[in-house]
């Protein structure tokens, strides 16, 4: 059954993010092209330990080579963590529907990420900026807990030159000086933009909490549920929609996500627990 | 084709049949496999559903997902009841349909049915108020032959399939066809069944009929209090999980030696587990228990309903008989409707 045979990826580098965050950059064993659709996520095999779901935050343009940033928190991650350039992990995907790029033609996109959440964002901003033209503008508002959090540091500066896109960050806590950006929850970030609600799509990735406070806030700004797009995480562990462990409602989001429309979960219960 | 034939004639011609493949017989209190000609003679085919559930055949407990598993002699499921036939076709949507299982798909292709109609319902049987019924007809999911009664001596053999007409042309075909005092007699011997699983249930529940049961599971979020009070008793044992026909989640689990040495298999997995959707870091969208207990209803009476249009549970009752607790799935439905204010003897 090849479905569920990864395909050997070697380790070409390792950045380290935060204290706990990691981005490892992966090339096929054989060679081959890896290509995906931003938002898609792979399964990713630490060989005799477990496998787990992660989104690259890489762009899809890029097909010699994927990023993916993960956090040490679980048995997998941390074998990871400890892993060496040179190291052989597997990969198996790409799995699911990524973000309607389409879609957002023509409109103003405002993305809000929390913490590690920026890791498939980033592949969606990378993949925005080849076509910018297209949109009308693009709003990056990011939070992380204190500026240490803060992933992709050495992105920051580049993007802030780009012309179409702004960028909002905070910082929940931070040492006096450390910080010259707004201090507070992400949420706040989202009453210094000016955007045009009607023309404006929104997608938010973060930790559960992050994602339920940022949504409330939205609604609360009128944005419509179709207007609002989720990245959503669970447990999926086949990605074929088979296993059931990612179920949510009647939908299992390797299959059907992760990538949802505010409309499609508003009626399932608990969806960021 | 339609033939009838006497039982001792039946079971001769299954004898002469033996070396074509495993014959399994699905009608007995426990499955087992024939083992000389004679083990024909042991085969009941009026009782009920066996014990275990029959997706062992098809996906089994655990299996290698590496490999492929190569199946080229046939398996014949001897006695199959209706229930599990409804159960088969929960695997078949999940398994061969949309995306193609191939180890699911090779079994299945394996797999010679000669179901048989299921006179004797006991207490926990309820296929009657879920849209199924206690025999097999043109709208039960694909047999490939079907026993039915006429009486204690007399079958009708039916084909439902290019394979069972073929194997009823090549091994019965000098039988008479069945006459329409046959068919009455049989209709009369499923009427009393039908009637039967119904009269058991009628202190619990009435025939589905407007989706009701999907409306009623659909909104109970608000019920909270009544999933808290029903999930009392459950001592999470995943019993009613493994032992259920159609339910099908499984658990990967990798334990590669090397990138070039992979290994892994899938075991079936219990949605009733705290682990089950927990995710790394300790998050769980399925903290309490009664949450987990919601969840098993609901894929049955509401998921999987939105996803093909049918329900993923069958009414063959292992559930009820299997639970350490004694939690009955259709007092529990039960109490749901009229927590809803439901009229549910109508």
């Amino acid at each position: 059954m090849s479905t569920y045979k990864p395909k050997n990826f070697k380790i070409l580098k390792i950045i380290e993010e935060t204290p706990n965050i990691k981005t490892f950059t992966l090339k096929p064993l054989d060679e081959t092209k890896f290509n995906f659709h931003t938002g898609q996520f792979i399964e990713l095999t630490v060989y005799g330990i477990g496998e787990a779901p992660f989104t690259p935050s890489s762009s899809p343009y890029e097909t010699e080579t994927i990023d993916l940033t993960i956090m040490r928190v679980g048995r997998m991650t941390e074998v990871l963590h400890s892993m060496k350039e040179g190291d052989i992990v597997g990969v198996r995907g790409p799995y699911g529907k990524g973000y309607p790029v389409e879609e957002f033609k023509n409109k103003e996109v405002l993305i809000i990420g929390g913490g590690v959440g920026l890791a498939p964002l980033r592949s969606l901003i990378l993949t925005l900026i080849e076509r910018i033209s297209e949109f009308k503008k693009i709003i990056l508002c990011y939070g992380a807990r204190t500026p240490q959090d803060v992933v992709y540091k050495y992105i920051f500066p580049k993007w802030k030159k780009i012309k179409g896109l702004e960028i909002l960050r905070s910082v929940d806590r931070c040492q006096v000086d450390e910080w010259d950006e707004t201090i507070g929850v992400v949420t706040c970030l989202l009453d210094k933009i000016n955007v045009d609600v009607k023309n404006t799509v929104a997608i938010v990735c973060g930790p559960p909490i992050m994602m339920k406070f940022t949504t409330l806030k939205l609604v609360e700004k009128k944005f419509k549920p179709q207007q609002i797009y989720l990245s959503m995480e669970r447990n999926m562990s086949c990605g074929l929609g088979k296993c059931g462990h990612c179920q949510i409602g009647s939908y299992f989001i390797c299959k059907d996500g992760p990538v949802f429309s505010w409309e499609q979960l508003k009626d399932i219960p608990e969806p960021f627990e | 084709m339609k033939i009838h034939i006497n039982y001792k004639e039946f079971i001769d011609k299954l004898k002469e049949m033996f070396d074509k493949g495993d014959w399994i017989s699905c009608s007995n209190s426990h499955f087992f496999k024939l083992q000389s000609i004679n083990d024909f003679d042991k085969v009941e085919l009026t009782t009920i559903r066996p014990t275990e559930p029959i997706k062992i055949f098809l996906f089994q407990y655990r299996s290698n997902i590496i490999e492929n598993i190569k199946k080229n002699k046939t398996l014949f499921l001897l006695g199959v009841k209706n229930c599990d036939l409804q159960a088969i076709k929960v695997l078949d949507k999940m398994f061969i349909s949309e995306y193609i299982d191939e180890n699911y798909k090779n079994l299945r292709e394996s797999i010679i049915i000669f179901s048989s109609d299921c006179p004797k319902p006991n207490q926990t049987c309820f296929c009657a108020i879920l849209n199924s019924k206690p025999y097999i007809d043109n709208e039960s999911y694909s047999t490939d032959i079907n026993i039915s009664f006429i009486d204690e001596k007399n079958l009708i053999l039916e084909s439902f399939s290019e394979k069972g007409e073929e194997i009823l042309k090549n091994y019965f075909s000098n039988f008479a066809q069945p006459t329409k005092t046959d068919f009455e007699k049989r209709d009369s011997i499923r009427d009393f069944a039908l009637k039967k699983i119904l009269e058991f249930n009628n202190e619990f529940l009435k025939e589905e009929k407007k989706e009701k049961y999907y409306k009623t599971l659909k909104n109970t979020y608000e019920l909270d209090n009544v999933w808290q009070k029903e999930s009392e008793k459950c001592v999470q044992c995943g019993g009613c999980n493994f032992i259920c026909p159609s339910c099908y989640c499984f658990l990967i689990r990798e334990y590669s030696k090397s990138y070039n040495e992979k290994n892994r298999d899938r075991v079936w997995d219990v949605c009733h587990f705290t682990g089950y959707s927990r995710v790394a870091g300790g998050a769980n969208p399925r903290k309490y228990k009664y949450q987990r207990f919601r969840n098993r209803y609901q894929c049955k009476f509401v998921y999987r309903y939105e996803n093909f249009n049918f329900y993923a549970c069958t009414g063959c009752g292992r559930c009820i008989e299997v639970c350490p607790a004694k939690i009955d799935i259709r007092k529990v439905i039960r109490n749901l409707l009229l927590a809803k204010g439901e009229e549910i003897l109508v």
